[in-house]
């Protein structure tokens, strides 16, 4: 122990603060960057968690005059790809350099997709009330599956059926905003 | 299996991977599918950008929209209790938290890990370290640093002085060697050493164990002397009881003492303050500190109150019982008045020499009014929870659902909440942060502010000075509090409530201010650092 442990932890508690600031802004863009490899939502969330550590093992090394977002994709496309190869399904879909091909591709189309998914508020505001709260049950709540088949009455196969239906109707919708907007 | 696009097994797929349920055969199908075929990839980033939006936007979920008033309670209701927590999912909200924790065992540092490994989001803080004086602590002892949170566990003192807190309230003060085990936020096992012990009323019932028997304090300041034949227990204030093993019960009064070996009966004798005269001073040091901050934060508040966007602040300064009314700090008069107290328990502050006001019953509640409208608004307190008892516990609320006010609450599962009506009646939005996993550890001071910026269109939760949470303000200014509630919620529903409308806090306020302007992060950590209680 230093000979003044309240300030060496003082230093560390600011250095912290400002990682945490850092990492909650830009938490979510992480998480979709590792969802458009391991689209599974607990998955991806294992993926953001390793990452975040890493991040945090590494933060003396942070440039604060870079932009956090793109040094902290770095990192987590190393974690996802160390989760990948311990998982010989997620292996399968990811091989023969499709990972580091979708993550460039979705780079490219960022501007794209964010010209489509600003409509997806209004859209989601458009869906039935039954088609509403099962997608909110499934993403914000996080309800199982077998949950909100149980609420609904559904088989889960019926219920993932419906989920799969529910996102094509939000992708048809926004869709069409977006090509609206642009005649 | 060979896939084409487009096609439904395409998109079949596509959802299975989504859903974490393909096949190995089905991925290695789309792995061919997407290199050699261009539009198949875009259309498949397409598809799983949107279900990766869905999942990481509670915003659009948390949407205002045309409902009734009781719909909007409802509302409130419904997105209250979602399992996040329950089954380890929704992970992604509480990532900030175990990156938190995750953090610091990783890098070896402030987290106390005490000697056992292990996962940390199974970390149960039940303590936090407060104070050390020379502390050397046992090789299998994690150096702890002081503000850490304190997990269930074995710990070993080699020299030195060192003051942990319970979150129950109770305050150990301890000279090495000693080995401790902490068991719960009111329980403690001393294995060998001496222990100062000084329970406050509300840590009442605090048992420390040692291997010859509990002692149960009732209501006091005791020392422990155990080693592994005998143990000493000494009484300097109020009354405790033992409990050993084989003997019954006995109590031990003010200044008695008594030495238990084996099975034998306990002897009898006077307490002896000079055994533990030691951590005697080192607490009168942790008072003297105490009364330190104290006075800093007074300096603090008088150039705080002279702050002209400060609409409304209550110091909860000098209370005693027989006041009713709670003075409107500000030095800006004419904006709000007093506050009226209603029931509530006048009790300890962020430091000891401080009073608060404890809310618990459902009558307890501080009434007051603020006129006018705003263009932004920043509510700021301090609050030290006694527990989430309710699904919606009220930091501050406008009266029933009008247009324009604000409702500011924390949901059990620890999420901050604040809900806006709109101008329009029956148009509101819900802003609800992420779990915040600190909002758990009872009986500890803790700051939370909301920033409510027209302008900006922006909303932030900050908790001990971080924000938390940033959503898109979707409402248009002007806000208004009008009649509102600290601590409590005056529905306006009439003589009997339903249970969802009840939303009185379990827990003390010591601090309170209302901004007719939006703070920026560096004001609200400024707030933070000038109110925290320990340096």
């Amino acid at each position: 122990m230093s000979a003044d442990p309240t300030r060496q932890a003082g230093d560390t508690n600011a250095a912290q603060q400002r990682f945490l600031s850092l990492f909650l802004r830009s938490e979510r863009e992480i998480f979709r960057y590792v969802a458009a490899l391991v689209p599974n939502i607990t998955d991806a969330e294992d993926i953001v968690q390793q990452t975040a550590v890493a991040l945090w093992e590494k933060f003396d090394a942070y440039d604060p005059n870079q932009p956090f977002t793109p040094w902290a994709c770095r990192f987590a496309l190393n974690k996802a790809r160390q989760w990948i190869e311990r998982r010989q399904r997620w292996q399968a879909l990811l091989e023969h350099g499709l990972a580091e091909e979708l993550a460039q591709r979705r780079q490219e189309l960022q501007p794209e997709f964010e010209q489509r998914l600003k409509h997806l508020d209004g859209c989601i505001g458009k869906l039935p009330e039954g088609q509403r709260s099962l997608v909110e049950g499934y993403y914000y709540e996080r309800a199982s599956i077998e949950t909100l088949a149980r609420r609904s009455g559904r088989t889960e196969a019926a219920t993932y059926k419906i989920l799969q239906r529910i996102r094509h109707a939000l992708q048809v919708c926004v869709e069409r905003q977006a090509s609206t907007e642009t005649v | 299996m060979k896939l084409s696009c487009p096609s439904t097994e395409f998109d079949e797929v596509i959802a299975a991977v989504c859903h974490g349920t393909a096949t190995e055969t089905e991925m290695r199908a789309l792995n061919e599918l997407l290199r050699s075929n261009p539009a198949a990839r875009d259309s498949y980033l397409f598809q799983v950008e949107l279900h990766s939006r869905l999942a990481s936007n509670p915003d659009l979920f948390c949407d205002f929209q045309n409902v009734s008033e009781s719909r909007a309670a409802d509302r409130e209701n419904v997105i209250a209790l979602p399992p996040v927590r329950a089954k380890g999912k929704g992970r992604l909200m509480q990532t900030l938290a175990a990156a938190a924790c995750l953090a610091l065992v990783a890098g070896g540092i402030a987290l106390f890990k005490w000697s056992q490994p292990g996962n940390a989001s199974t970390n149960t803080p039940v303590a936090m370290l407060t104070r050390t004086v020379d502390a050397r602590w046992g090789s299998k002892t994690h150096p702890p640093r002081v503000g850490s949170a304190l997990e269930k566990g074995t710990f070993q003192l080699q020299s030195g002085l060192a003051q942990i807190v319970f979150y129950s309230g109770a305050r150990l003060a301890m000279e090495g060697p000693v080995e401790l085990r902490l068991v719960s936020e009111n329980e403690a096992v001393c294995v060998s050493g001496r222990v100062l012990a000084e329970v406050p009323a509300p840590a009442r019932g605090f048992r420390l164990r040692t291997g010859q028997l509990s002692v149960v304090d009732l209501g006091t300041s005791f020392g422990v002397n155990a080693s592994h034949s005998q143990t000493e227990v000494h009484v300097f204030k109020g009354k405790v009881e033992l409990l050993p093993g084989k003997t019954g019960e006995q109590s031990l009064a003010e200044g008695q003492a008594a030495l238990i070996q084996g099975s034998d009966l306990p002897q009898l004798m006077a307490a002896s303050p000079e055994a533990f005269s030691s951590m005697f001073e080192f607490q009168e040091l942790s008072l003297a500190s105490e009364a330190l901050r104290y006075d800093q934060w007074r300096l603090s508040s008088a150039q705080l109150n002279r702050d002209p966007s400060l609409v409304l602040r209550f110091d909860f300064d000098n209370l005693d019982d027989s006041d009713w009314t709670l003075a409107n700090k500000a030095a800006r008069t004419g904006l709000a008045e007093d506050g009226v107290i209603v029931g509530c328990q006048r009790a300890e502050g962020r430091w000891r020499e401080k009073t608060a006001l404890e809310f618990q019953s459902v009558n307890d509640r501080v009434r007051l009014v603020v006129p006018n409208e705003f263009r932004a608004l920043t509510l700021s307190v301090w609050v030290c929870l006694k527990g989430l008892d309710r699904d919606f516990n009220s930091l501050f609320m406008s009266d029933g659902f009008d247009a324009g006010t604000v409702h500011w609450l924390i949901r059990r599962d620890g999420v901050l909440g604040l809900t806006l009506f709109g101008p329009r009646f029956g148009k509101f939005q819900i802003v609800a942060s992420p779990p915040v996993p600190s909002l758990e550890n009872l009986g500890v001071w803790q700051h939370l502010a909301v920033v409510i910026d027209g302008r900006a269109h922006e909303v932030v939760h900050y908790v001990n000075g971080l924000p938390v949470g940033r959503h898109t303000l979707k409402l248009d200014p002007p806000f208004r509090v009008g009649s509102a509630e600290l601590g409590n919620w005056n529905a306006r529903s009439g003589p009997d409530p339903e249970p969802s409308l009840i939303r009185n806090l379990s827990g003390s306020l010591d601090e309170f201010e209302l901004f007719s302007r939006a703070l920026t992060d560096a004001e609200i950590r400024d707030l933070y650092l000038k109110g925290k209680p320990e340096l």
